[in-house]
């Protein structure tokens, strides 16, 4: 116990000492969160949607009502006009998105919820957002599903095609959907960077140097556990902190999960960073292949971008990444965001990608 | 060159003190090389027992066999008793290691290793002691990054010594150190044998071996060539002096072999070594025959044989640094 704590004491002393090492876990996600939030701000909190009423109907359940609730939540701002206006207007980013009721809408809803009415396919909402704004698009469709959902609970069924209205509509912000995305890339590059001081200390024979003393590789491999929960812990608190206290995200979630999350992600990457560590033969190599790694994981993961509007074959490879997993764990649990995979899933995919991949290591590292 | 107390110990069993480490028949291959091919030695307890050789002897790997950190295709290695292959745990408590690099945690400082190292053992000696022991004083809050490659080596040492082993490996313990930090080396490696400990070096420096070690082995391609005291090694076997000079073409072997006194003749980079009981005869002899020639040996000389000429007459070639 006494060496593991020591042990644990030198690579926190070791890393801390390591300017780029403390860099590129601790200050490069902060520069992104701050970044962003600085950009956004701006924007913030206002989300400009064109609305575009090909009903105009008025009544408890006719478009009007549904643009009032849009118009009350915190942070809309909208624009009537016909479609073509509408378009020409978000061409030139003077709305994010665009909102548009198709005819009979009024009635098809008023007709959904009269008491023993049959069940009817729900109504379309089109919403028009830009692939290439995703963070802004994430926006629009939790707003958009948030008030959808607040309408079909009067239904049975769904009235108005929606997404699981599982938001909180209010000070939403696109900060608050970037927060727990950088905090997922912030978590995975605290992992499979502990690709790179492993394979460094074998190179160096510290292994081979550990291994001539009474010390038990669990101890090692322990230690090293220790030190990458520690500082994704460190990460989370500067990360949240920063984008509650700077930025005005709400945490919502409990704080609880939230750890307990935190930490399953860490492990998740840290065990990539282990199957790394088994693979490359120097230090050099276990460089580019994190790089080769954490690039694909950062862009295709949904950290920057929404992955439903990415193109279908994207898509496809991002379900089969743990970041995904990982990040759309932490908005839902941290800011509710709509859930892209239920997160009893999430949590199952990486306790599985955890397991597979120290299992890896265990197999095929070589100590010396 | 300091020569060795020749009463000290005899030739090949070690001192009446009890045997600390045994190997016996030991052979590792790495795929199809042969590193180690049937090694068999002893070292008493409180001997300094060196294994010489040049590199890819199999020094190496004999000593990380010792250590436990790698295991033989075949035979026995006990040290202090116990059976490395079985009880490798309770070895490590036991012995101290020095690896032929010794490059550890460039970003903790001296004090912090030691430490380090204190924590991984059941009983450990205090930081400080080890600290003026290796004379680290002055470095002691210098990360090991900043360390010169002697007082690295010595760090190296210090590692070796955090848990009292009693037995010690060190692994070319002085290779890449410059002459002063070398020496300063020997000097604690003779401390060290003072208080009585085991130590197994190995090295390719003729002189370090000959300083340091009551016995040795001559390594070379995995086997032990021969294996005694100094002493035993070099001027019982040779009884021989050996006549040096630049060679000269035109001198054939059998002419060479036919001067008298002559036993034997070696040619090494450049020199012509003869090997004889009767130097003056060879000499007359070696004049007569240059003369007719019309040349002169060059760089001429006469020398008692050392280890260097022991390891060119057992393996047909010289060890250079």
């Amino acid at each position: 116990m006494q060496a593991l704590v020591q042990l644990s004491i030198a690579n926190i002393r070791s890393f801390v000492r390591d300017r780029a090492a403390l860099f590129w876990t601790l200050l490069f996600p902060l520069i992104f969160v701050v970044l962003f939030g600085l950009i956004f701000q701006g924007s913030n909190p206002s989300i400009k949607l064109a609305w575009v009423d090909l009903d105009g109907s008025s009544g408890p359940t006719g478009s009007g009502t549904l643009r009032a609730a849009f118009a009350s939540v915190k942070g809309v701002v909208l624009t009537d006009g016909d479609l073509a206006a509408s378009t020409e207007l978000m061409k030139t980013g003077k709305v994010d998105a665009i909102l548009e009721v198709p005819k009979g809408y009024g009635v098809a809803v008023a007709a959904a919820l009269t008491p023993g009415a049959p069940p009817a396919a729900p109504t379309r909402l089109t919403v028009f957002t830009d692939p290439t704004q995703a963070a802004t698009g994430g926006i629009v469709q939790q707003v958009v599903g948030g008030v959808l959902g607040a309408v079909n609970l009067g239904g049975r069924a769904p009235i108005v095609e929606a997404q699981p209205a599982t938001i909180q509509t209010q000070n939403l912000s696109i900060i608050s959907y970037l927060v727990p995305s950088i905090l997922g890339m912030a978590l995975m590059q605290l992992g499979v960077f502990a690709a790179i001081p492993l394979v460094a200390d074998r190179e160096k024979k510290i292994l081979k140097r550990l291994n001539a003393t009474p010390l038990h590789r669990w101890q090692l491999v322990g230690s090293n556990i220790v030190i990458r929960l520690i500082i994704g812990i460190i990460q989370t608190i500067i990360i949240v902190g920063v984008g509650t206290v700077l930025f005005g995200m709400q945490m919502i979630g409990s704080l609880f999960v939230l750890a307990g999350l935190v930490v399953l992600g860490a492990l998740a990457f840290v065990s990539l960073g282990y199957v790394i560590a088994s693979f490359a033969p120097t230090e050099e190599a276990a460089n580019g292949m994190t790089s080769a790694v954490q690039f694909p994981l950062m862009f295709l993961s949904g950290t920057f971008f929404v992955i439903d509007q990415m193109p279908q074959p994207l898509q496809v490879v991002a379900r089969f990444l743990p970041l995904t997993y990982l990040s759309d764990a932490l908005r839902q649990v941290m800011v509710g965001g709509t859930a892209f995979s239920p997160l009893w899933f999430c949590f199952a995919v990486l306790v599985g990608w955890t397991v597979v991949c120290f299992g890896i290591s265990a197999r095929f590292f070589k100590w010396q | 060159m300091t020569m060795l107390d020749s009463n000290r110990l005899s030739a090949a069993h070690p001192a009446p003190g009890g045997v600390a480490v045994r190997v016996s028949a030991v052979h590792k291959s790495y795929g199809s090389v042969q590193a180690v091919a049937g090694v068999s030695f002893e070292v008493g307890r409180g001997e300094v027992f060196g294994l010489l050789g040049p590199n890819g002897a199999g020094k190496t790997t004999t000593v990380e066999m010792l250590e436990g950190l790698r295991s033989p295709d075949s035979g026995v290695l006990e040290v202090l008793g116990i059976d490395v292959a079985r009880n490798p745990d309770a070895l490590k408590q036991r012995v101290g290691v020095t690896l032929q690099t010794a490059e550890l945690y460039p970003k903790l400082t001296v004090v912090e290793v030691l430490n380090l190292f204190r924590s991984f053992y059941r009983r450990s000696l205090p930081t400080e002691q080890l600290i003026e022991f290796l004379d680290l004083g002055e470095r002691r809050n210098a990360q090991t990054r900043q360390l010169s490659g002697g007082q690295r080596q010595r760090l190296a040492v210090a590692l070796a010594l955090v848990n009292d082993p009693e037995v010690i490996f060190l692994d070319e313990p002085t290779t890449g150190l410059d002459p002063a930090a070398r020496r300063s080396l020997w000097d604690l490696v003779q401390k060290l044998q003072g208080q009585g400990k085991t130590i197994l070096l190995t090295t390719h420096y003729m002189e370090e071996a000959e300083v340091l070690c009551d016995r040795l082995a001559i390594m070379d391609h995995g086997r032990i060539l021969a294996l005694g005291t100094v002493k035993e090694l070099v001027e019982d076997r040779f009884k021989d002096r050996s006549v040096r000079f630049d060679r000269i073409a035109a001198l054939g072997e059998d002419q060479l072999r036919g001067l008298a006194g002559v036993e034997s003749v070696k040619h090494d980079d450049g020199e012509t070594v003869l090997y004889t009981q009767d130097v003056s005869g060879t000499i007359g002899g070696l004049f007569a025959a240059t003369e007719a020639l019309g040349v002169e040996p060059g760089n001429l000389g006469i020398r008692r044989p050392s280890l260097e000429d022991l390891f060119l007459d057992l393996t047909g070639r010289a060890l250079r640094d």
